[in-house]
């Protein structure tokens, strides 16, 4: 029989001020830390995917390739809730967990927008991907949602290094953008945005292990 | 005069389930067993008290085909939560 009155005895009012700080802390640690198992996957697979998109467009010269794109959020969803399923301390929401889920939902749900109003619309009359450039016009609009949503996700979790990396990915991304002109090497472009995701993964699950 | 500490309150164990639910709108068994680090047991009759006062509400249902019991906060644990704090920031300022 298990012991009741182990971690109940009582306390003073100094040890019970200290517990309640410790365990609100915690809370927000463990939101912190979770987001950075997060980043680690999604940057993979932005590293992943930009690299083979640009493989495949490269070497065959058809920009068609670049709808694996939209199997890669089909893909991370899936992994994200095997990764959710399998950790307990995922099974807790609170006010912030909800807003950085819908951050990113939201910057999904607008970077998806954004590809295929650009397929339909800039493409119209001139085939699929004709022009190098059409396709391509697309890229500062993400990677500008891309750093604005890694920064607001700073904001909420209070996180420096997830704010920096959200104005490297967004003003450094349009840098490169705008300095390199309309290449195809501009897939790299995301290949930088999904390393310093995964850098960023790694320094929170560090500085929250 | 010092305001009296709850007593359901004055238990490590039941603070730290009241103070991991007040923080989040609602918290698996789980998830409370591994933040507290209590034994199986014992957590379920801490959750069993807190319950039995009002403080918090344990809905018992499934996850799949495993058994999810999951607990939330009422606003009578957070008032009592809250008065609780109040009353020992005020023990804590006589001491200064």
């Amino acid at each position: 029989m298990e012991n009741t009155n182990e971690k109940n005895k009582e306390m003073t009012a100094q040890e019970s001020l200290s517990l309640i700080t410790e365990t609100l802390n915690n809370s927000r640690k463990e939101i912190t830390r979770r987001g950075g198992k997060y980043f680690l996957l999604w940057g993979a697979l932005l590293t992943i995917f930009s690299l083979l998109v640009y493989l495949l467009w490269k070497t065959t010269g058809h920009g068609e390739w670049n709808f694996l794109w939209f199997a890669m959020p089909a893909i991370g969803i899936i992994l994200e809730r095997m990764l959710r399923k399998k950790d307990v301390t995922d099974r807790a929401k609170n006010d912030v967990s909800r807003i950085i889920g819908g951050i990113w939902a939201a910057f999904g749900i607008f970077s998806c927008a954004l590809a295929l109003f650009t397929v339909i619309y800039t493409e119209m009359g001139s085939g699929l991907f004709g022009p190098l450039a059409a396709a391509l016009s697309m890229t500062p609009g993400i990677i500008s949602l891309f750093g604005l949503a890694e920064c607001i996700t700073g904001v909420a979790l209070k996180n420096w290094t997830i704010k920096i990396a959200g104005f490297v990915t967004g003003i450094g991304g349009l840098s490169i953008y705008y300095i390199s002109g309309s290449t195809i090497e501009q897939m790299f472009i995301f290949t930088f945005s999904g390393i310093v995701l995964v850098a960023t993964g790694l320094i929170v699950k560090f500085q929250y292990r | 005069m010092f305001p009296k500490l709850d007593p359901l309150l004055h238990s490590e164990l039941r603070l730290a389930l009241v103070s991991i639910l007040a923080g989040v709108e609602e918290a698996d068994f789980s998830y409370l067993k591994k933040q507290t680090g209590a034994t199986a047991g014992n957590l379920s009759v801490q959750i069993d008290k807190l319950a039995a006062a009002g403080y918090i509400t344990v809905e018992k249902g499934f996850k799949g085909k495993m058994p999810c019991t999951t607990c939330r906060i009422t606003p009578a644990g957070t008032e009592a939560f809250a008065s609780y704090v109040k009353a020992l920031k005020k023990y804590l300022a006589a001491g200064k």
